[in-house]
């Protein structure tokens, strides 16, 4: 990657970090991640926090943004194994741009990417992040 | 976690400094401790509400060695799990009335299993019991038949009476569930003990070079091919060396012309319409937290020929192996692995599986790690059932 090109990501890193909404976690969630885009942002965690292999869990989100959502889709890939899992998350909103996806199952130890699609009329947006689990 | 981290970083220069050892960097030690500890406890199943119920424990005995629950009275669930062959049979491919098509797994540590079956459709121990029950080619048995024997054995009656808090009642179908509930409930008792990797494993925990240098060097060269560069952790994981799910590695899932094993994707379409599943009636699981997985399962493009991961703990024991009884040998699955044909691989499997191209003495290594995994006792006959107050010998 050419100097120029580091230099052109960080400019359009920056004006999206500045354009993005700014986004408080609610009393009481201790936010583990957080991505964003121009847009929206994002505060998520898992309950339990610690993932295991081979035990379900759910992920919180809280999404910020000038245009709510119609619906979070909350869903998981081994980008390196090129699978996802072989469980589908069912999200329900909790209100606030609050929103509980349960049934999530990681069944391999690994990196795993949460796939997160905002979906407003017209669009969904993608927001990914990356996760560890041992 | 912080302190799991600091813990292994001290313990690679000793196993790095180790004569006697074969040294495994950090990612594989912290591998290698994921296989443990061992055993693992058993929970009591939700859905179930005989789990660890003695009499029910009792009754579950008596009926697994029992051929009256078959149509013709010669097939029982010990007829194909055979205690003294580690609970499987020998055979390529089960056959109980007759010919089946799929290998008899073991049911040792089965009560461990988050799915049932190769293809994974049943989602309890229980109603994974009622299946070959039912199924022509296995017991051939019914509702009615099942309920008659509990009805007319003075002593199943009795100990039915005592787990289930009541007497076999008049609707056979609630009967043969509760058999099978029964049958669960001691098939649970079985398990698998110790192993020389898990006197390994615990050494490697504590720094004891010593009690590692006892595991035998060949042992541990496999152990360092399966944890590293062979990656077979990934599935085979943890305690009970299975991440409990489904893949396919590349055998042949073709039955004969026009006909195939669809593994998985079947499984679930199979879970899915079975009135016994965890969503059913006759789940005990008030709470409804133990269907969760059936409630979130979903096939996918790449569920079409998969097959369940199963355990390696005692695989020693129980050939010939895969779904289908295909390979004979330890040394003819560590071949397939060594030799994987990526064509017979599903296009949109799992690109984790490549040829492993492993040596002679690498396959003879990695044969030796998995002979480790044998418990002494796995294939002993069971103690004789327990006997229940008032319900005879």
């Amino acid at each position: 990657m050419s100097v120029r090109a580091v230099a052109g990501l960080a400019t359009a890193l920056a004006v999206a970090s500045a354009a993005a909404e700014p986004c408080a976690a609610p009393a009481g969630f201790t936010s583990a991640g957080r991505v964003e885009s121009r847009d929206t942002v994002l505060l998520y965690r898992t309950v339990p926090p610690r993932i295991e292999v081979g035990k379900h869990f759910a992920v919180d989100a809280v999404v910020c943004s000038k245009a709510a959502p119609s619906a979070l889709r909350v869903d998981a890939q081994m980008p390196a194994h090129r699978h996802g899992m072989n469980y589908r998350a069912r999200v329900a909103p909790q209100g606030d741009g609050r929103y509980r996806a349960e049934g999530l199952l990681f069944h391999m130890p690994g990196q795993w990417q949460f796939v997160f699609d905002v979906e407003r009329p017209g669009r969904t947006e993608r927001l990914t992040a990356d996760v560890v689990v041992e | 976690m912080r302190r799991l981290v600091v813990v292994l970083a001290a313990l690679a220069p000793l196993v790095a400094v180790a004569d006697e050892t074969v040294e495994l960097d950090p990612v594989e030690i912290r591998l290698v401790l994921r296989h443990g500890p061992w055993p693992q406890p058993v929970l009591r199943d939700p859905s179930n509400r005989v789990s660890g119920d003695a009499s029910a424990i009792a009754l579950g005995q008596r009926l697994f060695f029992d051929t009256r629950l078959s149509a013709n009275g010669t097939v029982a669930c010990a007829s194909c799990h055979v205690p003294t062959r580690a609970w499987t049979d020998g055979r390529a491919q089960a056959a109980g009335l007759g010919p089946l098509e799929r290998n008899t797994p073991t049911v040792l540590d089965a009560a461990l299993s988050r799915w049932f079956g190769w293809d994974g459709a049943a989602d309890s121990l229980w109603s994974f019991a009622v299946k070959p029950m039912l199924h022509p080619a296995e017991m051939g048995g019914s509702a009615r038949g099942t309920a008659a024997v509990v009805r007319g054995d003075p002593s199943y009656a009795c100990l039915y009476e005592a787990a289930f808090r009541g007497p076999p009642g008049a609707d056979p179908e609630r009967v043969l569930v509760d058999t099978a509930k029964a049958l669960a409930a001691y098939v649970e008792t079985i398990r698998s003990g110790r192993t020389p990797f898990d006197e390994f494993r615990d050494a490697l925990a504590r720094g004891d070079r010593a009690a590692m240098a006892r595991y035998p060097l060949a042992a541990q060269r496999g152990l360092k091919i399966f944890a590293g560069k062979g990656a077979c952790s990934v599935c085979h994981f943890g305690p009970g060396f299975t991440n409990g799910e489904f893949h396919d590695v590349g055998i042949p899932f073709t039955l004969g012309p026009g006909r195939v094993d669809a593994g998985r994707h079947e499984g679930i379409k199979r879970l899915r319409s079975d009135p016994l599943n965890l969503l059913g009636r006759f789940s005990d699981d008030a709470s409804g937290a133990a269907a969760t997985k059936t409630r979130h399962v979903e096939p996918t493009h790449a569920s079409f020929g998969q097959f369940k991961t199963p355990s390696l703990r005692n695989v020693a024991l129980t050939a010939p192996y895969m779904h289908n009884g295909r390979l004979a040998t330890l040394r003819d699955v560590v071949q397939h692995y060594s030799e994987l044909d990526l064509d017979r691989v599903h296009a949109d499997g799992e690109s984790l599986l490549r040829p492993l191209k492993l040596s002679p003495r690498e396959a003879d290594d990695l044969v030796a790690f998995l002979k480790s995994l044998t418990d002494p006792r796995a294939s002993d006959p069971p103690d004789p059932p327990a006997t229940v107050a008032g319900c005879g010998p």
